[in-house]
């Protein structure tokens, strides 16, 4: 309980932190949202005009405690570009970055979990050094590439087998389930089968490590075979740290799919994030970022209590320090 | 008329990421992670772990200390257990093997097994990949394309590149505004037609007083907005009267203006302080645009207009979804029901979405990415419009180095403009001074400073440069324009004694040092706006270009009774420009698209700034 609330303070200290970090790097950028809307050729009593009607002229500190007083009241507050408010521009990004990633993990983990086992109970040489290029070759494709790849082999139009849409998500949105669903497949899949790679070379390596642990000598003694204590106890073993891996590799791609959304035209959270700063539309992106960060921090909060629900050795060792 | 953020039609403006892609898609990746992969076989293994642990230390700083934790309480017992498990002998052999090689490749930093086994696997992974590329690309070139018979679609989709960031056409710049909205949703008292002339809108004709202070325009009859309301004068009165009280998007370019009066509800009389030769052209435009004076929406997110089409769906820097107007006044009804325009960042993305059919047109096309196309004459037409994009080189006339004539003279003799163009694709024209071909006053001045890298080496040697001392100038512009340009100057400039070092920001930052703060030694930026010669006669604008005889020559210009007058003061002015050398133009920029062999109506010329899509149909191939 003690080791929650020390979680949750520091958690609270950190998203403090990070909304000053923000708010200063953003300013300290080159550039103003308010040259962006004149454009080129109008007046420079225009820009001027501009920035009074957003609000920009006010003094810094103001703008910060304006911009804290929306966050606490749950107000992100509104695209200085778009009009729209940020909540609602995040949200409908996010319906298809997190179904993305979501999906993408699971192929990655059904990849990554079902390969790393398989490569651990290997005998054969031949096919040990299968796992092993598949885990290189795998893990060091860049991912646009292997997105194209993708397209080439099974674009619809475009790829030898024309099986999915490679680009843009339908207008309906997830309105019409079936198309939404096919145009995240081969994204998807590029992400999965990526991170599934270096999922299994994780896999393998915490498996071989673990293969010496006690508990699965005991295991084998008690007349389980190899296989069986590998996947009985060897797995429940390292779970934890499977769960940090993937925990982590969740947060990454919030941003990391953006190389993926830009390739195959999907309006995600990455590539409007990019937008929205290559405009210096930075009410939008101050609050788009400090939402990452906090969503970040909050998967990192997650995992580390997971971990002690899945490790019983942390639960004891705290206790036994206090 | 203004722009923005990238609102720059540049067909070759890739970003890095686009970039990226072609390269990897032309040669075999390998080269790139060809280290990584020999170094990662041996200790794949350890590298894998120790990237993990790395993140997890990091992700410890935000307070998850506990992974860490976790991983180095395993370790110590682990090694305990190998031990003990080795002095019990009760280890298969396949294990203590593995065990064993792990640690000796790591240990030692890989012996000769590991370098070797290392040499072989990367020969194993390339001959995979290429193996790869091979197979698709062969498969490919068989793969039969074949289209449904069909009648003309009730749907046409088009492919653009450059956003709206919103769709507020009184305050937000930009040329892709007035591309969707401008004669789709809006119209103006007047508009544009495909050749850069004035023709009837909203206003069916149109007489100027001899003094050529004021106009009379007859409306047209029995006009409503899309929401029902009627359109009379009084709404053609209430939207000026606003434009000019708020100083909206282009007010500034609504010269000399006066006063807008309601004669009766079909006829409006506008009056000016002077006579402004291109008022009617200025009218084609924003300032010209008719709202409806009782309608209430967010102009940022919705448009209320009285054109062939209405805003059905829009979503911020993605897609923008017309649907005609039912209520639409003229006699000539939309030829397609539904128009979507979806935007594309990534030049393969556009290209993949047209070959795989989800977009029927694609404006601007990828001059390195076309020719599939251009020889699938079957299914395609390709085809380039012109356009009055200049690519313009400007050099700072108050910069320190190039405020000195010579420098700027030498430039121009030394860069070589055919070598530019042709690497690009060959559809751009070369420019000799700031009026397009599409502009009132244009005239050829590319025998003004012909290519001539000797006379700019001598002109640079009076101002006291050589190659071996040469002068050091900052080029600025903005990423979406691609690095080649930069760097075909830097080495073309190299030959003449200008060592350029190329600065390539994002366009907000652009902005801010070289349009809004003037710092630069030279920028490159592409000016796609049409009539905008006024630039060159005001000073305080970011070329610093300050020469009373052409303020002198634009101002008559502007004070022209007839057209002939008008383009006789304005090529006499673009010439003196041009002499003096405040920039290069690099060249004129023209606009190619493709599109499926079945749609008619797509406009080509200008279609960047202007798009009317009422004539656009598509009718897919038997």
């Amino acid at each position: 309980m003690r080791f929650l609330i020390r979680r949750l303070v520091s958690f609270a200290v950190a998203l403090l932190g990070l909304s000053v970090v923000i708010f200063a790097a953003l300013r300290i950028l080159p550039g103003d949202v308010a040259v962006v809307m004149a454009g080129l050729n109008s007046p420079p009593g225009r820009v001027a005009q501009l920035r009074a009607e957003m609000g920009l002229n006010r003094p810094l500190p103001q703008q910060y405690i304006d911009w804290m007083a929306g966050l606490l009241t749950g107000d992100y507050g509104k695209s200085m570009l778009t009009g729209q408010s940020v909540t609602s521009m995040v949200v409908e990004r996010a319906s298809i970055t997190f179904p993305l990633i979501i999906f993408g993990l699971l192929i990655a983990s059904a990849v990554g979990l079902g390969l790393g086992v398989a490569a651990s109970l290997a005998t054969g040489n031949g096919v040990r050094t299968f796992f092993r290029v598949f885990g290189i070759v795998g893990g060091s494709i860049p991912a646009l590439w292997g997105g194209l790849l993708l397209v080439l082999l099974f674009a619809r139009g475009v790829g030898l087998i024309g099986l999915f849409p490679s680009q843009g998500f339908p207008q309906e949105g997830w309105g019409s389930p079936g198309a939404a669903f096919a145009s995240l497949v081969l994204p998807a899949l590029t992400v999965g089968l990526i991170d599934g790679a270096s999922l299994m070379r994780y896999t393998r390596s915490a498996l071989a490590d673990v293969m010496h642990n006690g508990c699965m000598i005991e295991a084998m003694a008690c007349g389980y075979t190899r296989a069986q204590a590998l996947i009985h106890v060897g797995l429940r073993v390292i779970v934890p740290q499977l769960v940090s891996v993937a925990g982590l590799m969740f947060a990454n791609m919030v941003t990391g799919v953006m190389v993926i959304e830009n390739l195959f035209a999907l309006p995600g959270v990455g590539s409007g994030l990019i937008a929205d700063l290559g405009d210096r539309d930075l009410i939008a992106v101050q609050s788009e970022l400090f939402m990452l960060a906090a969503f970040f921090l909050l998967v990192g909060l997650f995992v580390d209590v997971l971990h002690r629900v899945l490790d019983p050795r942390l639960r004891r060792s705290s206790e036994g320090r206090m | 008329m203004p722009k923005m953020t990238g609102a720059y039609n540049d067909n070759d403006a890739t970003d890095e990421m686009a970039e990226d892609t072609t390269n990897s898609s032309v040669e075999p990746a390998p080269d790139a992670h060809d280290s990584d992969t020999v170094n990662a076989t041996p200790g794949a293994i350890e590298n894998g772990s120790a990237m993990v642990n790395a993140s997890d230390a990091s992700a410890a700083g935000s307070g998850s200390g506990a992974i860490s934790t976790s991983g180095s309480s395993t370790d110590p017992s682990l090694n305990a257990h190998v031990k003990h498990v080795r002095g019990a002998g009760a280890v298969s052999r396949a294990d203590s093997r593995d065990s064993i090689h792990r640690r000796g490749t790591v240990r030692s930093g890989g012996g000769v097994r590991g370098v070797r086994q290392g040499v072989i696997w990367t020969i194993f992974a390339i001959v995979v990949v290429v193996a790869m590329i091979f197979v698709i690309t062969f498969a490919k070139q068989q793969a039969p394309k074949v289209k449904p018979a069909g009648k003309p679609a009730d749907t046409v989709t088009i492919g653009l590149k450059l956003a709206p960031t919103n769709l507020d056409i009184r305050n937000q710049s930009g040329s892709s505004l007035d591309q969707a909205l401008i004669g789709n949703v809006y119209e103006g008292l007047v508009a544009r037609s495909v050749d850069n002339k004035v023709v009837p809108a909203i206003a069916k004709s149109w007489v100027r007083t001899p003094d050529g202070k004021s106009y009379i325009f007859h409306l047209n009859d029995g006009m409503s907005f899309s929401n029902g309301d009627k359109l009379d004068a009084s709404d053609v009165v209430w939207s000026i009267d606003e434009l000019m009280r708020n100083g909206y998007q282009g007010a500034d370019t609504l010269l000399n203006f006066k006063s807008i009066t309601a004669v009766d509800e079909r006829t409006v009389r506008l009056d000016l302080t002077a006579p402004y030769a291109d008022l009617l052209w200025v009218l084609a435009g924003r300032p010209g645009l008719v709202l409806d004076k009782d309608g209430k929406v967010d102009m940022k997110t919705q448009a209320l207009g009285s054109g062939p089409y209405t805003v059905a769906k829009y979503v911020p820097n993605s897609s923008l979804t017309l649907k005609a107007n039912d209520r639409y006044w003229a006699a000539t009804k939309p030829a397609t029901q539904t128009i979507v325009l979806r935007y594309f960042s990534d030049d393969n993305a556009a290209v993949n979405a047209l070959k795989s059919g989800a977009i029927q047109v694609l404006a601007p096309i990828d001059q390195r990415l076309v020719s599939p196309f251009k020889k699938d004459t079957d299914h395609y037409v390709v085809a380039s419009g012109d356009d009055t994009d200049k690519y313009v080189l400007a050099m700072n006339c108050a910069g320190e180095k190039t405020s000195d004539r010579r420098v700027r003279q030498a430039i121009r003799y030394a860069i070589n403009h055919r070598e530019l163009i042709a690497s690009r694709g060959g559809a751009d024209k070369p420019l000799g001074g700031p009026i397009p071909s599409l502009d009132p006053g244009y005239e050829d001045l590319n025998d003004v400073y012909p290519y001539n890298p000797d006379k700019a080496r001598e002109l640079m040697r009076q101002a006291g440069y050589t190659p071996a001392h040469p002068l050091e100038l900052r080029l600025t512009y903005a990423n979406i324009y691609g690095t080649e340009l930069g760097d075909q100057l830097r080495s073309q400039l190299k030959a003449v004694g200008i060592d350029l070092k190329v600065n390539v920001v994002e366009f907000s930052t652009w902005l801010q040092d070289v349009l809004k703060n003037h710092d630069y030694d030279l920028s490159l930026v592409d000016h796609n706006e049409s009539h905008d010669f006024a630039s060159w006669a005001n000073p305080k604008y970011y070329y610093n270009y300050d020469n009373r005889d052409v303020q002198l020559l634009y101002g008559q210009a502007m004070v022209s009774l007839n057209d002939k007058d008008r383009d006789d003061y304005l090529r006499r002015a673009a010439r003196r420009v041009s002499e003096d050398a405040p920039a290069d133009w690099l060249f004129n920029y023209r606009i190619t698209t493709a599109m499926e062999k079945g749609v008619v109506g797509f406009p080509l010329n200008l279609n960047q700034t202007l798009l009317p899509l009422s004539l656009v149909k598509y009718t897919p191939l038997v």
